[in-house]
């Protein structure tokens, strides 16, 4: 099978064989690496430029009176207080209530696939769910919520905001759950333990570093989205944690303040960009660092 | 009462085997994988499966704790006798069963957790101990499988950052924990290097003092080292079962002596 080791000359002239084959070989690596880098040049530039705007621009407003006051009319000195508390509660409790859901489902569809029809629908409606515009579960929760109760209200806001969480919640606990080696399953099993057991202790525990971070990325995903509260939680002038009551959010602020006329509110539109922008930030860096520590690594 | 229960009651008489194997066929949906196998593992033996890829012995291996249970479309007709009970028949609770006979497979299999609750984790299935109790069982097997000094120090500490063989070794003393009658194993060593896989081998001999031992291997060296009884498999039917010395020095079917020669396989 193998010949015999041929000799190779001393000079060195051995690395330099194969004359034309090779140099084109060796241009066409040298001009596909000059692409990928200018493309990677591109897209930290674009990157870096929204940040550098927001920083720039956004900082100005970064003062104690912002996180103190809610939004007033312009010139009166308002802050951003009840769009950063409405934020948050909404944000928060869509979290809450998406995450059981949506962990369930993934568990459901990685682990009692044996009926294939019902487990194909299921993922096929969450996958939709993952693409559907957010505008339109916006106009879903107004039809099914909002009209019927006759006013806009914070819990309307959240449900949305649910619905858009629910997906990827669903997606990343079937696909990291699916990552578990069938060996370590079968050996748990060996030893005599049923299946809930298997789930819970062996096959969550082995995935929980890859779902906590789908849960954090679908945190960061729906704390930017401005559409599905625009017919919800409508937004509030007024500092309110009532989820029966319309409600402020930083998107929705943003929104209506950045067209607007008066310096000091488009001053404040930037500066709740750039809260929305370092508390997603943030979100994804805890979520990589949280999977290099807890995730693959622990298997 | 016809289920099985936690009561060990076997082994007290060697001269019946642990596991009495009658007339077994297996099919993975349409595919007659085992064609009526019968083949007994005596009591406190090590018995050696060997046989090409895809004769059937993993799959006989697989049998023996229900594991063909977890996938739909595999069947098992005949009959298996354990204790009493043909351990194929429905309705059997099957967990008992497997922390009656215990598994270990190909490749180590560490849980996503520390070294101590990997043990920790099959006891509590089945038993409930104080926590001194839970410690001294960690310790002797542990102890069993030459693993306690190397972890003594870090019983905490995740068991992923164990070498293979380690892992292999906390796997069989995990398996062990449980105090089964039956263990199976499924190519142990394959994916452990020559030291590692020596010192299972060891730990086999030792072993089998106390547990009946099913081992299915590909590497003929270990089957006639570790083995007091070898059964040769081809394609799906059992082709000849005897002392490991006859299996190797005068075996009786023209294939048997094929394959351990070495001229198919």
């Amino acid at each position: 099978m193998m010949s015999a080791p041929q000799s190779h000359p001393a000079d060195g002239s051995g690395w330099r064989r194969g004359g034309v084959q090779a140099t084109r070989r060796r241009l066409v690596e040298r001009l596909v690496s000059l692409l990928c880098n200018m493309a990677t040049v591109v897209v930290l530039f674009a990157l870096f430029s929204i940040l550098w705007t927001l920083v720039t621009r956004g900082a100005a407003g970064l003062s104690l009176p912002t996180f103190m006051h809610s939004t007033a009319a312009p010139g009166a000195g308002g802050g951003l207080a009840n769009a950063i508390i409405g934020s948050c509660e909404q944000t928060g409790l869509a979290a809450l209530i998406g995450t059981p859901i949506g962990m369930f489902a993934g568990i459901y569809l990685s682990e009692f696939s044996q009926d294939g029809r019902i487990v194909t629908l299921v993922r096929f409606v969450s996958d939709m769910l993952l693409s559907v515009p957010s505008i339109l579960v916006g106009l879903f929760i107004y039809l099914i919520i909002v009209e019927p109760a006759g006013h806009f209200s914070g819990m309307a806001g959240t449900l949305a905001l649910a619905v858009l969480f629910i997906p990827i919640v669903v997606r990343t606990t079937e696909d990291m759950l699916r990552l578990v080696p069938r060996a370590m399953r079968e050996a748990a099993y060996a030893l005599g333990a049923p299946g809930w057991r298997v789930i819970l202790s062996v096959c969550l525990r082995s995935a929980r570093g890859g779902i906590m971070t789908g849960i954090l990325l679908a945190l960061a995903r729906i704390s930017g989205e401005t559409a599905p509260l625009l017919f919800t939680s409508l937004g509030n002038l007024n500092w309110s944690t009532n989820l029966n009551a319309p409600m402020a959010s930083l998107p929705v602020t943003i929104y209506q303040y950045a067209g607007s006329a008066y310096d000091d509110w488009v001053q404040m539109a930037w500066t709740g960009a750039l809260l929305i922008t370092v508390a997603v930030l943030a979100t994804n860096i805890f979520a990589r660092w949280w999977l290099t520590r807890n995730g693959t690594a622990q298997q | 009462m016809n289920n099985i229960t936690m009561d060990r009651t076997t082994g007290a008489d060697s001269t019946v085997p642990a596991l009495a194997i009658r007339n077994l066929d297996f099919w993975y949906g349409s595919n007659h994988a085992l064609k009526g196998v019968s083949l007994d593992f005596p009591t406190r033996q090590v018995t050696g499966m060997i046989g090409p890829s895809g004769c059937g012995k993993s799959t006989l291996l697989r049998i023996l704790n229900r594991m063909y249970d977890l996938y739909p479309g595999q069947r098992a007709t005949g009959e298996v006798m354990f204790d009493g009970c043909n351990i194929l028949a429905p309705g059997l609770d099957v967990n008992v069963l497997r922390s009656r006979i215990g598994m270990v497979f190909q490749k180590p299999t560490p849980f996503p957790m520390s070294i101590y609750d990997n043990i920790a984790f099959g006891v509590r299935l089945h038993e409930r101990l104080s926590r001194t109790d839970m410690d001294q069982r960690v310790e002797s097997v542990l102890r069993r499988v030459a693993l306690w000094n190397e972890v003594k120090d870090r019983l905490n500490a995740s068991a992923a950052a164990l070498s293979g063989g380690q892992q292999q070794r906390l796997c069989i003393a995990r398996t062990i924990a449980t105090r089964p009658e039956v263990i199976l194993l499924d190519e142990p060593t394959s994916a452990l290097d020559p030291i590692s896989t020596a010192r299972i081998e060891e730990l086999l001999d030792e072993l089998k003092q106390e547990f009946s031992i099913a081992i299915v291997t590909h590497n003929l060296q270990q089957a006639a080292r570790c083995a007091d009884r070898v059964a040769f498999f081809y394609m799906g039917t059992l082709v000849e079962v005897d002392t490991a010395d006859k299996m190797f020095t005068a075996p009786q079917a023209k294939r048997t002596q094929d394959y351990i020669t070495g001229r198919f396989g």
